[in-house]
């Protein structure tokens, strides 16, 4: 008979030990999901302190109460915190007579330079002229892939082959085209590891020398707690490497990628918005150029939740 | 290595308990949840994780009735054992015989390594004075035979592949024959990027094995990759014979906890690391003295019974 009432504390005001154990599984449930094991941890945490000392409504169970506040607070970290316009800061660059330009960012085979090709085409879609820039002249084929993809898309390449550097075939790009009349320049550049210093400081240089409009750091859906720590480090680099400007550049929003091949598991959405607090900008759900959404928080949310 | 992060933070646990005088619940409690979070925090499975803890509980009770044996040395034996069923199915990995066609071919997700993977291995037997070369069965990914193509004139390994060619189980079969025709000894089949999500993709993988019947296929996989590494392992192995798991990237921040996991999903023994992207930085692996290094006992494998 009460282990049918074990969960009720109806009219009573929760305290730390209720919720405790509840918290502990929705920890548990949110790793599972694929949410990084810290994140986890402090969504828990706010969501157990916001709730000590508040009336539990009669015959809830604190497991329901605990799962509508945790449903509120991912919502409220997931919904973008101001709006982004892209077509129409694409717009208000064109009449200042200059390319609007995107940097993509981010560790080795994530999904940088086909996501690159998605929004090239988006952009397309959307009456724009785009240039694409090949600036990762490191790995093998780099070079060669964004070829086919301009050539599919009908858009320019501009591209100077292999070990040159970066930053000045982006400076190259945009200047030509300026010339051409492009409306965006997109800027590959190659993959790499956030803990790997010289490299690190080389993508700095590029944004730093190149100032570009918009800074996408691309992660995979696919990623576990790493994840936090590549946005972390890819912004500590932009802010370290850039310490003598009064206002450094850092990581403007997120293309996730690989959202197909997650199932349920979409916990890296929540992890990387955590952490920067930045909006995930763009989704990736395949490998065609069609394969382009927007988040959509509440269906994420659910699927956490679930 | 990084993955041996998480070694430290075992072995930090087991040494915390060392310390204590009376080894009671609280204890053992204390140190098995110190040991699981490091383990999650490392992208272990989370069912993984739990079955562990219930392992190491089981054990531990089940030697309350047994008198005289030494708590504290079996608590510490039964982690080790846990940490090596994980990572060591117990299994050889294939080895390559000389003096006859061994075919090897590559599987895995997106992105996660495995074109660069092929020319390492290739490289890393031509050292050792094999007669290797590089099949491209990718006519998906945009400049992927240009990638390969790269990558093996550098490192000088014979390579076939074409840029006309759309059907890749025809290519997959006739650079086999024809590299066994020449009496190469090691021929490696470079595959496009799968997901368990797309059946296409998986039909063209299985078409590819029974074309070329390799003696060995390996499954690479990107050490960052969070919880969903079990499920897509898992459905790889159903899918096609994976005999190995090459992890790669971990030169980075991620502790490898995900791509373990995979092991446990495929049964499958790592063969080899991934450490960088150029040739060099690949090393062969062997499970048992790394979780020995992991936990910083030196050799225990008498500890073991296997
Ligand atoms: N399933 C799926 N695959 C994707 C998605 N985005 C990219 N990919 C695949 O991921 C692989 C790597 O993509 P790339 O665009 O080459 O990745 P990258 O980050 O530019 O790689 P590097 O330049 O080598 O660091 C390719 O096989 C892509 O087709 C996605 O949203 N879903
Ligand atoms: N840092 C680092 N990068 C690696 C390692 N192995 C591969 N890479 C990089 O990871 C990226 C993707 O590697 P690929 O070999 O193209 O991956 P793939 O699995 O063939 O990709 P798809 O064919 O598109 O599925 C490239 O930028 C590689 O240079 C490694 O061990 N360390
Ligand atoms: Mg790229
Ligand atoms: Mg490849």
């Amino acid at each position: 008979v009460f282990g049918f009432f074990r969960n009720l504390t109806g009219n009573k005001d929760l305290t730390r030990s209720d919720l405790e154990p509840v918290m502990a599984k929705m920890k548990d449930h949110l790793m599972g999901k694929n949410v990084a094991a810290d994140i986890a941890e402090k969504c828990c945490e706010s969501v157990c302190v916001s709730l000590i000392g508040k009336r539990n409504a009669t015959f809830t169970t604190v497991r329901s109460t605990v799962t509508k506040a945790m449903e509120e607070a991912l919502v409220r970290v997931l919904t973008p915190k101001r709006s982004f316009d892209i077509l129409g800061d694409v717009m208000a660059s064109k009449t200042k007579g200059r390319p609007y330009t995107i940097v993509f960012m981010g560790v080795n085979g994530v999904g940088k330079s086909t996501s690159l090709s998605k929004v090239c085409f988006w952009l397309q879609q959307n009456g724009m002229k785009v240039m694409i820039a090949a600036c990762d002249t490191f790995r093998s084929g780099a070079v060669e892939q964004l070829r086919v993809h301009a050539k599919c898309l009908g858009v320019e390449l501009f591209a100077q082959g292999y070990d040159k550097d970066a930053s000045r075939v982006a400076g190259l790009a945009v200047t030509a085209g300026a010339d051409r009349g492009v409306d965006v320049v997109l800027v590959d550049t190659a993959g790499r590891m956030q803990n790997n210093e010289p490299l690190m400081r080389s993508l700095v240089k590029l944004v730093t020398e190149n100032n570009p409009d918009l800074i996408l750091f691309v992660g995979e859906a696919l990623v576990g707690n790493d994840g936090v720590d590549q946005l972390q480090e890819f912004n500590n680099s932009l802010l370290k490497y850039q310490h003598d400007k009064a206002q450094p550049r850092t990581i403007d929003g997120i293309f996730l990628t690989k959202f197909d091949t997650i199932d349920d598991k979409v916990g890296a959405a929540l992890s990387m918005v955590y952490t920067t607090g930045q909006p995930i900008l763009f989704v990736g759900v395949g490998q065609t150029y069609t394969d382009l959404r927007r988040l959509n928080v509440s269906s994420v949310v659910r699927a956490l939740l679930k | 290595m990084v993955l041996a992060d998480l070694g430290r933070s075992i072995s930090g646990a087991l040494r915390k308990m060392q310390s204590e005088t009376v080894i009671d619940d609280e204890v053992v409690n204390d140190m098995l949840k110190a040991i699981c979070t490091a383990l999650l925090q490392s992208d272990v499975n989370i069912k993984i994780v739990q079955q562990i803890r219930n392992n190491i509980k089981t054990k531990i009770n089940l030697s309350e009735q047994a008198a005289g044996i030494n708590r504290r040395k079996l608590i510490q034996q039964t982690v080790f054992q846990e940490l090596v069923n994980m990572v060591d199915p117990g299994l050889k990995p294939f080895t390559p015989k000389r003096g006859r066609p061994n075919v090897i071919m590559y599987v895995g997700l997106q992105g996660s390594g495995k074109t660069t993977t092929c020319t390492k291995y290739a490289h890393f037997y031509q050292r050792k004075g094999w007669k290797t070369c590089l099949v491209c069965a990718d006519t998906f990914r945009a400049g992927a035979f240009d990638q390969l193509k790269q990558n093996a004139t550098k490192a000088k390994i014979p390579f076939y592949g074409s840029y006309t060619e759309a059907d890749p189980v025809q290519i997959a079969q006739e650079g086999v024959e024809q590299f066994k025709e020449k009496g190469y000894e090691i021929i490696i089949v470079d595959t496009s990027g799968k997901h368990k999500q797309e059946k296409a993709l998986f039909d063209e993988m299985k078409q590819i094995e029974r074309v070329v019947q390799p003696d060995d296929v390996i499954f690479v996989l990107d050490a960052s990759i969070g919880q969903a590494a079990f499920d897509q392992a898992k459905a790889f192995k159903d899918a096609v014979g994976v005999g190995s798991v090459v992890i790669t990237k971990l030169d980075g921040h991620a502790k490898g906890g995900g791509a373990l996991s995979a092991v446990a999903a495929t049964e499958a023994p790592i063969c080899f690391i991934g450490t960088g992207e150029h040739f060099e930085d690949f090393e062969a692996f062997d499970a048992k003295s790394f979780v020995s290094r992991l936990l910083g006992m030196g050799d225990l494998s008498g500890l073991v019974n296997t």
